[in-house]
């Protein structure tokens, strides 16, 4: 049995990645004309390659298919989830189902993949983990056609990471703080200490002077979403009978004034980069836009002030920082089999796209001539928001790729900010706390 | 020797307000002097009340800050700890960063909310001025307009410094924040006039006071019925069109009014400061009544006021020409004093917020305001002579919410305006009793705004 070696891998990635520029999981006759002369191009190229290197993998497309023949494949995954919250059946009157509760996770054994190309889907079995993947990755599969019509998968792969980017980094030490789920407009006031806390010490008024010219070393601070908390989100006035509403307010409202104090108190002295989130007022669907300045108006009038986007990109200091405010990752966390929130991270980086799940369960703009979820150069630093907890690591890629991957957790609930040094790049988190009303020797734990 | 007589302040300060805790930031803020300073007066004050052994008990809490090693990997930590918890804080530790004095209160605090709320108010109230005492200065950090400065990284403090020393970080950080919440004065001269009630800002407070002072007078004199928070926010939206518009007004206003208000001043601003201290709350909560007023009046209150002062005034004339439009061409509702008002030649902007905020004020809905006067769609019922029929008509007319002095010249310009119209009226009468009809739901759906709706004289 042939397996894919490493060089054939290779090219197949090179292909998965042609491949990819046909986006998730969009019909692929929407698919515009110069995707698919690439794609054909590059499939000319392969069997000459593959040739070249004495096995004789075959790149076939799905409708020239031949039953018993071993192939490599290039297509789009689909997971069809039995599970999977379904909008056509919950308003189906035939079943007169319930409305589904939210899961924390949606798979199940019974779930299967099919891989889909430019004309036809077939469903995959073998060598493959149904329950890790998602729907919406590009991938490779080699194996051949059974005679029931189904693909028996020997090996897969990837697109890889993508092509690094030169390194222009500082010399000397300078950190960017990443934080994000703040959780303002919460019932609970635990998190306010802490978050003024963190303020404070990136101001530069808590600690003594060593921390203080630490603190001076703080060259950004990005707030990666869900600076407003879920209890903002409320919508029962929707369903309250109008005089009785008429003089409530909604609960953002005054979240979004304690954000505009908290923001201009950060603005005097650092440039702040505010990512939209989950639960802030913009709009639902990736990629969100920037929060409007209006409802920041003591903090916007500071050039310090930066709203940006969702998922955002940026330079800073030659350091390029890519990442999200989480709710990609939370997403192929709810329909996959993988937990860990830095595993899906890696993942993604190295299937090459931000966020496969979307548009098919999360929400997201119908982008049909590119898709700009498709990571084309490798970043530097790659990080996602609202974590449960803190995670980092090093990837080294084999053409020389360096990136910090980093889950920033959710502030309201742990406390904790990231700081991220590019000299080096390297993480630490920073844990701010104040006194309850119970002892807190139980929470800190020593390690030597 | 200095620190010891800052701490003789900080017991006065502590006695005088009975205060249940102070903070470094409180501190900083109140005495206006930079953060590590005030820490190290809190606790030097500490040192001197613990070596005294008075009577007081004081409990204070620390800040700690320092690495653990947590999971593998360094921690950085920073906690607000007890005192009785110090040690054992300091000891989890693996290295530390550092450890100062957060606060001192008078009795054992169980949970540490009331030191969020302490600085929460002290920084809310200071907001324009939060960077001023801070260690970290930032170049670019500068409200807008003032042109931009190249990007360039924070600069850090060199080396350790005495805590009472100024170094040139601070020297920077006091100039470049100062030069930033002067500029900002401009901008929302109002906020930081009201909120800084504090040291720095007391010569310009009295002059802003000053000039609200013929403000509030002048805005007094026109709308006797408001209440006090229309009067703050008109009394600020006066200031602001004299501000803008009327330079020349001012100083007539000022002249007029200077010489009586010397003398009212005096007795004014005793009563203005009275009435800022509850207007300070309502200020706050007047700048957030602002905030949630109706949007026309937002548009009045935008950054860029001076501009769009003028096109305002011209757009609320042109609003208010409309409605007149609206309401047919023949009966035109007769100049009533407000729009002869507003279409005075000098820009006499006070009348025009008023006007503004009359037919504004239909929709609003605010809770049972006093009007003087308001526009009331009324059927009219009058024998028409020439066809010998009773003719009933929706009408447009002012009525004052006591009684109606002007319901009776309204007949007299709808009747004499008829006798032309004749021959051709019925189909636009017609139209226009569609149009009322038309606006009349509207109009009442907005206007049942309080309950005295139903004990109107009808």
């Amino acid at each position: 049995m042939t397996q894919l070696l490493p060089q054939h891998r290779g090219n197949a990635c090179r292909l998965a990645s042609c491949g990819m520029l046909l986006g998730p999981i969009w019909p692929t006759h929407v698919c515009s004309a110069p995707c698919l002369e690439e794609k054909q191009e590059a499939s000319q190229h392969s069997p000459a390659l593959l040739a070249g290197l004495g096995n004789d993998i075959v790149l076939r497309k799905l409708s020239e298919l031949q039953a018993g023949e071993r192939c490599c494949v290039v297509g789009t995954l689909f997971k069809s989830m039995q599970l999977q919250p379904s909008i056509l059946q919950e308003i189906s009157e035939e079943h007169n189902l319930v409305p589904q509760p939210p899961l924390p996770k949606y798979i199940q054994p019974s779930d299967e993949l099919m891989l889909e190309d430019e004309l036809q889907r077939i469903k995959l079995e073998g060598a493959i983990d149904v329950q890790r993947l998602v729907t919406g990755t590009i991938m490779a599969v080699y194996g051949c056609e059974q005679d029931d019509g189904r693909f028996l998968v020997e090996d897969h792969c990837f697109a890889g990471l993508p092509p690094a980017l030169p390194w222009n980094g500082p010399s000397s030490d300078r950190f960017v703080l990443l934080a994000s789920g703040l959780g303002l407009g919460s019932v609970s006031g635990e998190a306010l200490l802490s978050t003024q806390l963190l303020v404070d010490v990136v101001t530069g008024q808590l600690g003594a002077e060593g921390e203080q010219s630490c603190a001076a070393h703080i060259t950004r601070v990005i707030l990666a979403g869900n600076l407003l908390s879920q209890n903002t989100q409320s919508r029962d006035t929707i369903n309250k009978a109008k005089y009785l509403t008429k003089k409530m307010q909604a609960a953002s409202v005054e979240a979004v004034k304690m954000l505009d104090e908290i923001l201009l108190q950060l603005c005097t002295s650092v440039p702040v980069d505010v990512m939209p989130g989950e639960f802030d007022p913009t709009n639902y669907t990736l990629p969100q836009q920037p929060l409007h300045r209006c409802m920041l108006p003591l903090a916007s009038a500071y050039a310090t002030l930066r709203l940006v986007t969702n998922p955002y990109q940026a330079s800073l200091d030659g350091v390029r920082f890519l990442g999200t405010s989480g709710q990609n990752i939370s997403d192929i966390f709810k329909y996959s089999s993988m937990d860990d929130y830095l595993e899906i991270l890696e993942w993604t980086l190295l299937a090459g796209h931000i966020s496969p799940t979307a548009p098919d369960t999360l929400g997201c703009y119908p982008f049909y001539k590119s898709d700009p979820f498709i990571l084309t150069e490798c970043p530097h630093v790659y990080f996602c928001g609202n974590a449960p907890h803190f995670q980092s690591k090093l990837l080294q890629g084999k053409e020389g790729q360096r990136v910090l991957l980093v889950t920033v957790p959710d502030f309201s609930a742990t406390q904790t900010a990231c700081l991220v040094n590019l000299r080096d790049l390297t993480c630490q988190p920073i844990t701010f706390s104040g006194f309850g009303a119970d002892s807190e020797d139980g929470d800190m734990e020593v390690g030597h | 020797m200095e620190l010891r007589g800052q701490g003789f302040l900080i017991q006065v300060v502590c006695w005088v307000f009975s205060l249940f805790q102070v903070t470094y930031k409180w501190l900083s803020y109140t005495l206006g002097v930079h953060v590590n300073q005030a820490k190290q007066m809190l606790y030097d004050y500490v040192e001197r009340k613990r070596k005294e052994n008075s009577g007081a008990q004081l409990h204070v809490t620390y800040l700690v800050a320092g690495n653990l090693l947590q999971n593998g990997h360094v921690c950085h930590k920073v906690a607000v700890v007890r005192e009785d918890k110090l040690e054992a804080v300091k000891s989890k530790l693996a290295t530390l960063a550092s450890v100062h004095v957060y606060s001192i209160q008078k009795a054992l605090l169980k949970d540490s909310s009331p030191l969020y709320n302490t600085d929460y108010d002290i920084v809310k109230s200071n907001l324009q001025h939060c960077s001023k005492q801070m260690q970290i200065c930032c170049a670019p950090a500068g409200p807008r307009p003032p042109p931009e400065a190249p990007r360039a990284p924070p600069q850090s403090t060199q080396g350790p410094r005495e805590p009472g020393a100024t170094g040139t970080a601070n020297g920077h950080g006091p100039a470049a924040a100062r030069a930033p919440p002067q500029q900002h004065r401009g901008i929302a001269g109002m906020f930081a006039a009201r909120a800084a009630a504090k040291g720095q800002d007391t010569p310009r407070e009295s002059k802003a006071e000053a000039r609200e002072a013929p403000g509030v007078s002048a805005a007094s004199s026109k709308p006797p019925t408001k209440n006090s928070i229309m009067n703050n926010f008109f009394g600020k939206a006066a200031l602001n069109k004299l501000k803008a518009n009327s330079v020349p007004e001012q100083p007539k206003e000022e002249k007029e009014v200077v010489k009586p208000s010397v003398a009212v001043a005096e007795p004014e601003s005793s009563p203005n400061s009275v009435a800022e201290k509850p207007g300070k709350k309502a200020e706050s909560a007047g700048i957030q009544q602002e905030d949630k007023k109706s949007k026309t009046k937002r548009a009045d209150r935008s950054d860029d006021e001076e501009e769009r002062d003028p096109e305002n005034v011209k757009k609320k004339r042109k609003r208010i020409k409309q409605l007149q439009s609206d309401s047919s061409d023949d009966e035109d509702v007769p100049p009533s004093p407000t729009p002869e008002e507003e279409r005075a030649p000098s820009p006499a902007p006070a009348p025009a917020p008023k006007a503004e905020l009359e037919p504004a004020s239909a929709e609003v809905s605010a809770a049972g305001r006093k009007r003087k006067r308001k526009r009331v769609l009324k059927s009219k019922m009058f024998i028409d002579e020439e066809e010998g029929c009773m003719v009933t008509e929706k009408v447009y007319e002012s009525e004052s919410c006591t009684d109606s002095e002007d319901e009776f010249c309204k007949p007299k310009a709808p009747a004499p305006h008829k006798q032309p119209l004749l021959p051709t009226k019925r189909e636009p009468k017609e139209e226009r009793k569609n149009l009322k009809k038309g606006a009349a739901p509207a109009n009442r759906a907005n206007k049942q705004v309080s309950i005295m709706g139903f004990f109107q004289k009808k």
